[in-house]
């Protein structure tokens, strides 16, 4: 999910530049260096799992997956995030480097909202809660991250206020394929890896 | 279908790989129902390529793959090459994905359309047969890397194929474990073809042997 | 996977210093990206093809990535014209189009262009692991060069981990279709696929250590700035700083 380069304004661009530094400051100050592999390898793993285009009805739609992310690397999930979304936009020019920040904060904000509301579930015994928080989680994170597009959009002129609602509604059934699809993944974490789902835990209250 | 039609027949098959060099040179390779292939070759030498290519991972630059009588040449050929002839990956964490060993059990049944009540009958079958129910609910990650590779085959015995395709079995097992991959191979799979390093292993459990060389498939 | 497929070329562009590359890109995109007149906005945009020429990118790639953008940017011009305010040009149905929104949304098409073939040009040119690289020298914080650096050079490791993962499942007779057993299916990929990087990770963590890692890595290779970096750099952000003033 990215806004294109040449579209925003400046005021946009740079707003969602100072906030992006922000947070990938927090997260870097939260990653030691014993957690920069794992940071790392996952970020990869996110950028690969983006790459997977999930059949719905006719068309398919493809993952992004930045409530999971947020949920196994709380703050973390900025850096992990900005560099996932520099890569695309050098290798395969989505988004760019201008709009760098603003994406940024449209994936990554979301991300860490969500770590701070539903981590504390996502580890419970309770399969049901696993479930239903991870594909909160997903679902939630998604639709957050098209509200900020469309921020931006209306920010930038009032005339994008039609292009802006689209891209909302266009993101209504993704959202229900990004919280099924996250849900399912957070249950195969927890009974396979649950240290994965702790990760973060310890990121989110600042030791 | 005449019983001297071969169930998998490969004629004239040239491969590379994108930008590689030539890995098979018009290469004929035939596999009998009821025969038993072992399969030899130096690293490098296609053993693994020729088996992804009887299942349509991988397309031939030219020749002709014939699997139950008929050419298969696009993806949807492949669909009931699948359903007929299991796979078995040289790796089983290449193979397993599922949380537990009765979920990845029942993933193939479940893609042929089989209903909740057939599969779970199949999975319980499966797994009594290769004597690993105790492992139904077991987190399959976390099983040792023999249990894998038991628990792989019978995720593809379950899909009750014609005929197995094993790609080297024995790597990285223990001999206890070799010895009861031999009993259930010898006890459940009727045809198949297998490639192994392991020329002992080999000679117990096909009738005949072949080597890959030089892009051809040669008698070993 | 076929991460940076411009970056193998013998042009001119492609032998300049990364961190000049870099630096140059960064300034181009940000004046375009708040360039509001289309007097400077053609210039700019052929500024961008005279260097896409040069880098001699090969075409199809080139024409798929531009397609891409525009797909977006055809979206932008079917609501724009309309919902712009301004002086009527043209009607479609009950919708009226204004002489302002069209200029606005030519210059957006302008804009995203001239940004997305000088990016192609000028970091498109240079391996990507070069980039992080030059970062690391242009002083971004040692972390995230090091989670840049990680981050790539797993990413062809996991992604065939994942299509091996997806051939499996093909053998297994799996065909994605829009139904709960394939969202299942998918969601262990992903999670498979998550529970193997992360232990691989701690694999990479203790050969580091076991190798002496402290926390930064000493550069081992350094760039070599020459002239023609220099004048090459020099010209471009001249070039770039008259685009500003126009």
């Amino acid at each position: 999910m990215h806004i294109s380069e040449g579209v925003l304004s400046a005021p946009v661009l740079v707003a969602g530049g100072v906030l992006a530094a922000g947070g990938v400051g927090l997260g870097l100050r939260r990653m030691t260096p014993d957690k920069i592999p794992a940071v790392a390898l996952l970020s990869s793993t996110f950028f690969v799992a983006s790459l997977i285009h999930v059949p719905l009805g006719p068309a398919s739609v493809h993952l992004v997956l930045n409530g999971l992310t947020g949920l196994v690397l709380g703050w973390m999930a900025f850096p992990a995030l900005l560099v996932g979304l520099a890569l695309q936009a050098v290798l395969f020019q989505f988004g760019g480097l201008t709009t760098l920040g603003v994406n940024t904060c449209i994936m990554a904000a979301p991300a860490v909202a969500v770590s701070y509301l539903f981590q504390p579930f996502a580890g419970s015994l309770n399969r049901i809660l696993v479930f239903v928080s991870g594909a909160l989680c997903g679902a939630l994170a998604l639709l957050t991250s098209s509200v900020l597009i469309a921020l931006c959009l209306v920010f930038t002129g009032r005339h994008f206020l039609e292009v802006a609602q689209l891209t909302v509604a266009a993101h209504v059934p993704i959202m229900v394929i990004e919280g099924m699809l996250s849900g399912f993944t957070v249950l195969f974490l927890r009974k396979v890896k649950p240290e994965i789902l702790g990760a973060a835990a310890d990121v989110i209250s600042p030791a | 279908m005449g019983s001297n039609v071969p169930l998998i027949e490969l004629r004239g098959v040239c491969f590379r790989y994108p930008g590689g060099s030539l890995i098979h040179d018009e290469l004929d390779f035939v596999l009998q129902t009821g025969g038993r292939v072992g399969v030899m070759g130096q690293n490098g030498a296609g053993k693994t390529s020729l088996f992804h290519l009887i299942v349509g991972l991988l397309q031939p630059d030219s020749g002709e793959i014939r699997v139950l009588g008929r050419p298969r040449c696009q993806e949807r050929d492949f669909w009931e090459v699948r359903q007929k002839i299991g796979l078995l990956f040289q790796d089983p964490d290449d193979q397993l994905f599922c949380p537990t060993v009765g979920e990845d059990v029942a993933f193939g049944p479940l893609n042929l359309g089989r209903s909740r009540q057939q599969v779970m009958q199949i999975v319980q079958r499966t797994l009594e047969a290769l004597d690993l129910a105790h492992l139904q609910d077991r987190v399959t990650h976390h099983l040792s890397g023999g249990e894998k590779r038991l628990v792989s085959l019978a995720t593809v015995l379950a899909m009750e194929p014609d005929a197995l395709l094993l790609d080297e079995p024995t790597a990285g097992l223990a001999e206890g474990m070799v010895e009861r991959l031999i009993g259930i191979l010898n006890e459940h799979v009727q045809t198949c073809a297998i490639i192994s390093h392991n020329r002992h292993f080999l000679e117990r459990c096909t009738d005949v042997m072949v080597q890959l060389h030089g892009g051809k498939v040669v008698p070993f | 996977m076929n991460l940076d497929p411009f970056s193998r070329g013998t042009s001119a562009l492609h032998r300049r210093d990364p961190r000049v590359k870099l630096v140059v890109a960064t300034a181009y995109a940000v004046v375009v990206a708040v360039m509001q007149d289309m007097a400077a906005l053609v210039p700019a945009l052929m500024l961008a093809v005279l260097l896409t020429g040069w880098a001699r990118l090969p075409w199809r790639p080139l024409l798929r990535r531009l397609l891409v953008v525009n797909g977006f940017v055809a979206v932008l011009w079917m609501f724009l014209p309309f919902t712009h305010p301004g002086t009527p040009v043209y009607h479609v149905g009950r919708l009226t189009a204004s002489r302002e929104g069209v200029i606005y949304a030519a210059n957006l098409t302008l804009r995203t262009n001239t940004i997305v073939l000088a990016t192609m040009a000028l970091l498109g040119t240079t391996p990507v692991f070069d980039l992080v690289h030059a970062l690391h020298h242009l002083r971004v914080p040692e972390k995230l060069a090091q989670v840049a650096f990680f981050t790539i050079r797993y990413l062809d490791v996991i992604y065939r981990e994942y299509l091996r993962l997806r051939n499996a499942m093909r053998v297994r007779c799996f065909k994605p279709r829009t139904s709960l057993h394939t969202y299942i299916s998918y969601a262990h990929l992903v999670g498979m696929l998550l529970v193997r990087s992360y232990e691989r990770s701690q694999r990479v963590y203790q050969a580091m250590l076991c190798r002496g890692f402290q926390g930064s890595f000493p550069v081992y290779r350094h760039f070599s700035l020459v002239r023609s970096d220099l004048v090459f750099g020099t010209i471009m952000l001249l070039a770039i700083g008259m685009l500003w003033l126009l």
